[in-house]
């Protein structure tokens, strides 16, 4: 385990060292300098700024500092906001992109996965066909959609929620369920078929024939083998939700990190748009990491390889 | 004992009844008739033919194209409440405070030129049928805080009954005008263009480096195969939706490049696919025959494994459709996508954005053609894995 652990580390920093020189190499094979969008500048004020941000150096030397930065955790400096720090806009975005979707994934979790036991256990029953219904029109309707919908009608029309913002708790209830929508299907879907399957085991009917009580049976036995492929499917799914949906934050006019993300996007602020990127690859592949030790807490036949 | 009284021939017609046997099926047929037996796979299947029919055919009899605009008659609903003005014209008051003037059964007939107007005083005189109808809107403010008529019309300095006599289909422009009056059902069909051809074109491009990709690494196994699987994990640790942003950024924006970056990013899945058929099947004994007279690594590859394998691509490739027209509308919506005046889904449903308040229908054209399509893939790919996995078959 120590040791599995360890080389899952080690290749982890390759990983992570490995995007940060591809989204490096794709920011600086863009044509066109960062200031080259802007009002007309003097070729002195630009040599200026260019010195000014160390783009004069030559490409390998940009590169060395940009790694050597990246070490210490200093993901550089904004070039269109003046004097602010990459780190400084994540510090300021990731906590409203976080809260947001630390609440959609206990609302995926506690929703979907009850559902999606409740409809294998009822299979072919109204319930079941009510609850499949719901969730293929969940996974089948895209997060803008959803969202635009509940802004226009409960935002707009019926007033229920503030239309932007997340000053009052009401104001999470719109981008919450925007963001969940999709997920919350899927993992009824996923949960559903999973469980039919482990339901039709020997061993669960093995167990029901030495009198284990159903719910026993259910939650002990077959459930924590159905939520293997549920397990692989939420880690990252939580670092992209944690990250911030760049829909959901960009209707709801949430200042998140997805917002800021497709902002910086549009603004051509590439350092932003790097710093954003390896931060976002980085939770990405934690999850992915916790979800490989997961794995092995929840069904203890997957070995881990040293 | 009498022999012949206990065993006697059995005639034919008897012989044939113990034969437990059924026309034998190919593959394909069988898959076939298992999915025409799907109701939801085949209404699936159904839509996605009409649509894409639609899609290319419809736009070809209208007389407007996607992006003709006509001046004057921008943000035209698709229903549209009537009022008289008596003598048999009607009018539809505009929720930009202008008369258009339509007929009873619907169709958009002119949008007039006032021939006085005043923005100060809030009133915009038309000449409509010889007469003089004055449009007088500085109410509006004042009803829009307590209630009450926000205008009133006056024919010929006769104030005439506001209240619509009848709501009717807009017949001009069936799902109504955008902003720039385009009317919207040319553009959620020529939509439908870009969204499917994204989608088909984007999973061609995915199969294509997926087949070859994964075949090459399946089949050849041992140090090239961990090689070619480490760095489809790497590809993998890396949110994809984050690299096709990136590219977007860096290549101009624009439907090839949509194209080529979705294709380029989303073969991981079918290549990871494809090895695992290619690693079961490459020991079968077919394969050895076929090595053994000498038949080339390519050619078994295209020839032998991959046909054998074909069920979770075709599977796969149904799925990663929607995906695809999914990612690119989400492109679209977020800025990244075509260029005006071309328009998909996504970009339709991003441009409606902004007018949601007072137009949602043209925001509900384009994400209602989403979801059926969605729908529709979803229901085929979910009928297709059913028909196509033989331990599903009964």
């Amino acid at each position: 385990m120590f040791k599995y652990s360890l080389k899952r580390i080690v290749s982890m920093c390759i990983t992570l060292f490995l995007i940060a020189t591809i989204t490096f190499i794709l920011m600086r094979s863009i044509p066109g300098g960062p200031f080259t969008s802007e009002r007309n500048l003097t070729p002195e004020i630009e040599k200026a700024l260019m010195e000014k941000y160390n783009l004069d150096a030559p490409l390998h030397e940009q590169y060395f500092d940009y790694m050597k930065g990246l070490l210490k955790g200093d993901l550089g400096v904004s070039y269109k906001k003046k004097g602010v720090t990459v780190n400084e806009i994540i510090a300021q975005t990731f906590p409203a992109s976080a809260e947001i979707g630390v609440l959609a994934v206990v609302l995926i979790l506690v929703i979907g996965i009850p559902l999606g036991v409740l409809s294998a256990l009822k299979q072919n029953s109204a319930i079941d066909y009510v609850i499949m219904i719901i969730a293929t029109i969940g996974v089948t309707i895209p997060s803008f959609v959803i969202g635009t919908f509940i802004m226009y009608v409960f935002g707009e029309k019926l007033a229920w929620i503030p239309a932007g913002g997340i000053e009052e708790w009401k104001g999470y209830i719109g981008p919450v369920i925007a963001l969940a929508g999709f997920s919350v299907a899927y993992v009824t879907r996923l949960t559903r078929s999973t469980m039919l399957e482990v339901l039709r085991q020997d061993y669960i009917r093995t167990a029901r024939a030495n009198g284990l009580s159903k719910w026993r049976v259910i939650g002990k036995h077959a459930l924590k083998n159905a939520l293997i492929p549920v397990v692989t499917y939420v880690g990252p799914m939580i670092a992209s939700i944690l990250t911030g949906s760049f829909v959901v934050e960009k209707i709801f006019a949430i200042p998140g990190m997805g917002k800021y993300f497709v902002e910086s996007v549009t603004n051509r602020d590439y350092t932003i748009i790097m710093g954003i990127t390896i931060f976002y690859a980085a939770i990405y592949i934690v999850m992915v990491f916790i979800v490989d030790i997961a794995y092995g807490l929840v069904d203890p036949r997957i070995k881990l390889k040293d | 004992m009498n022999k012949g009284s206990e065993w006697e021939l059995l005639d034919s017609a008897e012989k044939s009844a113990q034969v437990i046997a059924r026309p034998s099926h190919t593959y394909w047929q069988d898959a076939w008739r298992m999915l025409r037996k799907n109701v939801l796979a085949m209404i699936g299947l159904f839509t996605i033919i009409a649509i894409a029919l639609c899609a290319i055919f419809l736009p070809m009899f209208s007389s407007v194209s996607y992006s003709d605009q006509q001046q004057g008659f921008g943000n035209i609903p698709p229903r549209i409440a009537l009022t008289s003005l008596g003598d048999g014209s009607y009018v539809y008051v505009h929720s930009e405070y202008k008369l258009i003037e339509v007929s009873e059964n619907g169709e958009i007939l002119s949008a007039p030129e006032p021939i006085e107007k005043n923005d100060i005083k809030s009133f915009k005189t038309y000449e409509i049928n010889g007469k003089e109808v004055t449009l007088d809107y500085s109410n509006a403010k004042y009803a829009k805080k307590n209630g009450g008529a926000k205008y009133k019309i006056l024919v010929d300095g006769q104030e005439v009954d506001i209240t619509p006599v009848k709501t009717v289909w807009n017949k001009t422009n069936l799902l109504g005008t955008d902003g720039l009056g385009r009317d919207v059902l040319i553009r959620v069909l020529y939509g439908a263009r870009i969204s499917l051809t994204v989608g088909l074109v984007a999973s061609v491009v995915n199969l294509i480096i997926g087949i070859i990709y994964g075949g090459i690494s399946g089949y050849e196994g041992g140090r090239i195969d961990s090689i070619m699987m480490r760095i489809v994990d790497i590809i993998n640790s890396v949110p994809s939706l984050l690299i096709v942003i990136l590219l977007m950024v860096v290549y101009k924006p624009g439907l090839q490049t949509i194209i080529i970056t979705i294709g380029l990013i989303y073969w991981v899945g079918m290549a990871r696919l494809v090895r695992g058929q290619v690693l079961s099947l490459k020991e079968q004994e077919f394969v050895l025959a076929a090595r053994t007279i000498g038949v080339s690594k390519f050619k078994i590859i295209m020839r032998h494994l991959i046909p054998n394998a074909m069920g979770p691509i075709i599977v796969s490739l149904t799925m990663s459709i929607p995906s695809a027209i999914f990612t690119e509308s989400f492109l679209s919506f977020i800025g990244l996508g075509v260029s005006a005046p071309q328009a998909s889904w996504g970009t339709l449903a991003n441009d409606a954005l902004g007018g949601i308040r007072s137009y949602p229908y043209q925001l509900i054209a384009p994400a209602v053609a989403i979801a059926i399509t969605m729908f529709a893939f979803n229901f085929l790919g979910d009928g297709l894995r059913d028909a196509l996995d033989p331990r599903l078959r009964k």
